[in-house]
């Protein structure tokens, strides 16, 4: 007997059986997409069934096309949804409602729960939203300076 | 002995895969089980005595009675450490 060792996707079905049956599912995720947020690897994501409709910064697990399983925010509702992981700055467009499979309802960071629903956390997803372009600005500078540092230096050949 | 009610066990390619459920599915707290695992795992489903499942493991697989004996109390010993034992 010893810790499972078998990947995320392999357990996607029972993943969806246990949320079908109506159980919450608490999981590692890997990945670096929702840092800072969740951190794959060493914080847990709690998921339950989908809502009715998901909503603007909603956190839902869905499948690409290609098969992949994605956690990320939605970050605009239409058709269809706009989604991001809080460590990225290129939306995902066009993710339909069909390729939804589960909804985050709370995570386990550093071993403490957060709720989704927490007015801390809603705040949160707020901030970290409308901070997104100076961030991403400051890579850009940041990126920019290195990358002149080392022309200058001679290193980066 | 008997197991605690809740458990999923299911293959997963390849592998018995055992999770505790009962309101959260805790995929972190998954284990692998080998076919012996199983064999046992399945008995104390329906509540075996150590005895018995000694006794069922010598039925079931050609091995000495001490590796038999050692083989059950290891896997009792690990599920009482995982809280998987009424």
């Amino acid at each position: 007997m010893h810790k499972a060792s078998v990947r995320l996707e392999q357990l996607m079905p029972i993943i969806l059986e246990q949320i079908k049956a109506g159980e919450s599912v608490q999981f590692t995720p890997q990945g670096t997409s929702m840092r800072p947020t969740i951190y794959g690897g060493r914080d847990q994501v709690v998921l339950s069934a989908l809502p009715e409709k998901l909503r603007k910064y909603d956190l839902p697990l869905y499948r690409r096309d290609n098969g992949q399983y994605v956690l990320h925010r939605i970050l605009k509702v239409g058709e269809s949804y706009t989604c991001i992981g809080d460590n990225q700055y290129e939306y995902e467009e066009g993710v339909r409602q069909d390729q939804m499979l589960a909804l985050a309802k709370g995570f386990i960071r550093k071993g403490k729960y957060h709720s989704v629903d927490s007015v801390s956390y809603k705040c949160y997803c707020r901030f970290w939203h409308y901070t997104r372009f100076l961030r991403h600005f400051w890579y850009w500078l940041c990126g920019g300076i290195k990358r002149r540092t080392a022309k200058l230096f001679g290193k980066g050949k | 002995m008997k197991l605690k009610d809740g458990f999923i066990l299911r293959t997963v390619a390849g592998e018995t895969v055992v999770l505790p459920t009962g309101g959260v599915t805790n995929f972190d707290m998954m284990i692998t089980l080998n076919d012996t695992g199983r064999f046992l795992w399945e008995l104390l489903a329906k509540g075996t005595e150590r005895d018995e499942l000694v006794e069922a493991l010598l039925g079931e697989y050609e091995v000495a009675p001490e590796t038999a004996e050692r083989s059950v109390d290891a896997f009792v010993a690990r599920l009482k450490e995982l809280d998987f034992l009424a």
